[in-house]
C-alpha cells in the first residue's frame, strides 16, 4: 500500500508532520495545518517583484548603512563617533577579535548574502533566467534563516543610546536611518520570498535528471 | 492522524518536499540533498549543546562583561551589576529589556529545551501541541539574547574619548555569546516531530485495537482551512 501513495498529491506539515491533500491555493492564501496550527503552504502576492524590489533597495543602503556613522558621543570638549564599519576595526584594533567576527557575521555578512541572495533568486526568476545551480544556491540559502541578527543590532542601538544618554551629549547621524531603513528592507525582501513557488517551479525546469535516479 | 512517516514519505527538510523514503538518508528529488526522516540524534544532540550552554553560561555571569575607564581609572561590570546600574538610575524599560535578553531568555531556552527532551523521552504527560508552541517561542527567542553583546560592542567603539572616558569588553562576553550560539544550537537540532510522535506511539499502545475502518475516516477528514485575501 505504502509504495502507490504517490508524494505529489500530498503535503505534509513541518513542525508534526501531519498528512493531508494538497490543497490549491491562489495567489494572497494559505494553508495551515489542523493539529499544531502552523502554516503547511503560502502562495505570497507578487512575491517575485516585491522580493526583487525589496533587496534591490536594500542593497543599496548597505554601503550608507555600514560606512555613515550611527552615532556619536562628545564627552569634555572631546567628539567621537562610530559607524558600523568601525565598530568591526576598533574591535579588532583592541584585540577583541571574537566580537568583531560575530558583529561582522550577524550584523553585516549574513544580512549582505541573504540580500544578495534574495536578489539573485528574484532576478532570476523575473528575467526567465532559471540555471540549474539555482537549486543547490536556494537550498544554502536556507541555512541562513536563523543567523541574520539585524534586529537585534537595532535594539542594541537604541539600549546603548539609553546607556549613553544619561553623561554624554549624544548625537544622531544620518547612518542611523539609512540602517533602520536597511533593516526594514533586509527583512521585507524575506518576508516576501515564495519559497512553496520558488521550489515548485525550479522542479519544474529542471527535473530530475535520470543520473541521479536509481535506474 | 495520518503522518507522513506511517505512509513512507518524508518532507526534505531545506525545500519541504515530500519525497517516499526508499533509503536513509535519502536523496531529495527536488533540491538534491541528502536528508533523514527525523533530524538524527535529535535528541542527544539537542542535551549536549544544552549541557555545554549551561556551563558557558556561568562565567559568563561571574566574570565582568564590560570594563569602563574614567581617567585612567577602571570599573568593572558583570551582566547582573549593570543591570542593577540601570535600576539605580531609573532606568527601569531598559533594565527590564537586559535583563530578559541576558538573563532569562538564556536560562528559560536552556530549562525549557531540557523538558522538551524529557518530555520527548519519556512521554510523561506529554501535550504536544502546547509543548510545540513551546519549542517555536524557544526558537525565536534565540537571537535576542545577543542583544548585550552587540550593546558592549557599540560602547566599545563609540565612546572611545581617550583619556578621559573609554569601555573595553570583559571576557565575560565570550563566554555569553557561547552560551548564544550553543543555545541556537540545541534548539536546532530538536525536532518538534518527535513530540508528535511519542503522542501517537502512547495513543496505538493504549488503544491498540482501533478498527481500521474508523482509522481510514480520521484520515480522510482533515482539509487544510483558508484564509482568503485579497
Ligand atoms: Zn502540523
Ligand atoms: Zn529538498
Amino acid at each position: 500500500m505504502n509504495s502507490k501513495i504517490n508524494p505529489i498529491f500530498f503535503v505534509a506539515c513541518q513542525q508534526c508532520d501531519a498528512l493531508y491533500d494538497k490543497p490549491q491555493l491562489k495567489q494572497g492564501q494559505l494553508a495551515k495545518c489542523n493539529r499544531c496550527g502552523s502554516t503547511l503552504i503560502e502562495r505570497k502576492v507578487d512575491s517575485i517583484e516585491r522580493s526583487f524590489n525589496w533587496s534591490l533597495a536594500g542593497l543599496m543602503l548597505m554601503l550608507p548603512a555600514i560606512l555613515l556613522p550611527i552615532m556619536g558621543v562628545t564627552l569634555a570638549g572631546q567628539f567621537h563617533q562610530a559607524s558600523l564599519f568601525d565598530c568591526i576595526l576598533v574591535l579588532i584594533d583592541r584585540g577583541f577579535f571574537m566580537i568583531a567576527c560575530l558583529v561582522f557575521l550577524f550584523a553585516i555578512a549574513v544580512p549582505i548574502v541573504r540580500l544578495a541572495g534574495a536578489l539573485y533568486i528574484s532576478y532570476s526568476f523575473k528575467f526567465n533566467k532559471l540555471k540549474p545551480s539555482l537549486l543547490n544556491f536556494f537550498r544554502a540559502y536556507h541555512y541562513l534563516d536563523n543567523w541574520a541578527m539585524l534586529n537585534v543590532f537595532m535594539l542594541g542601538i537604541v539600549v546603548s543610546m539609553y546607556k549613553l544618554i544619561d553623561d554624554t551629549e549624544l548625537s544622531v547621524n544620518l547612518g542611523l536611518f539609512a540602517f533602520v531603513f536597511w533593516l526594514i528592507c533586509s527583512t521585507m525582501s524575506a518576508a516576501a520570498l515564495d519559497q512553496d513557488y520558488i521550489w515548485d517551479k525550479l522542479e519544474r525546469a529542471f527535473p530530475r535528471s535520470c543520473a541521479n535516479e536509481h535506474c | 492522524m495520518n503522518t507522513a512517516k506511517s505512509k513512507g514519505l518524508s518532507l526534505c527538510p531545506k525545500c519541504h518536499k515530500l519525497n517516499s523514503l526508499t533509503t536513509e538518508p535519502q536523496q531529495c528529488r527536488r533540491c538534491h540533498g541528502l536528508f533523514y526522516q527525523r533530524k538524527r540524534n535529535s535528541l542527544q544532540y539537542t542535551l549536549a549543546w544544552n549541557v555545554a550552554a549551561l556551563i558557558a553560561f556561568i562565567p559568563a555571569n561571574l566574570y565582568p562583561i564590560m570594563i569602563v575607564y574614567q581617567l585612567g581609572i577602571p570599573s568593572d561590570a558583570t551582566i547582573l551589576s549593570g543591570i542593577g546600574e540601570f535600576i539605580d538610575h531609573g532606568l527601569y524599560p531598559i533594565a527590564i529589556i537586559i535583563f530578559t535578553a541576558s538573563i532569562i531568555v538564556p536560562l528559560i531556552k536552556i530549562i525549557g529545551l531540557f523538558v522538551l527532551v524529557y518530555k520527548a523521552h519519556t512521554g510523561i504527560r506529554l501535550k504536544p501541541n502546547k509543548h510545540s508552541k513551546i519549542y517555536h517561542i524557544l526558537e525565536f527567542l534565540g537571537p535576542w539574547s545577543m542583544l548585550d553583546v552587540f550593546v558592549v560592542a557599540l560602547m566599545v567603539t563609540v565612546v572611545e574619548l581617550g583619556f578621559v572616558t573609554s569601555v573595553a569588553a570583559g571576557p565575560a562576553i565570550n563566554y555569553f555569546t557561547i552560551t548564544v550560539i550553543f543555545t541556537m544550537f540545541a534548539a536546532n537540532s530538536f525536532d518538534p516531530r518527535l513530540l508528535w510522535d511519542k503522542k501517537a506511539d502512547k495513543k496505538t499502545t493504549e488503544q491498540a485495537l482501533l478498527p481500521s475502518d474508523k482509522l481510514l475516516e480520521n484520515l480522510l477528514g482533515t482539509l487544510p482551512e483558508e484564509k482568503g485575501q485579497k
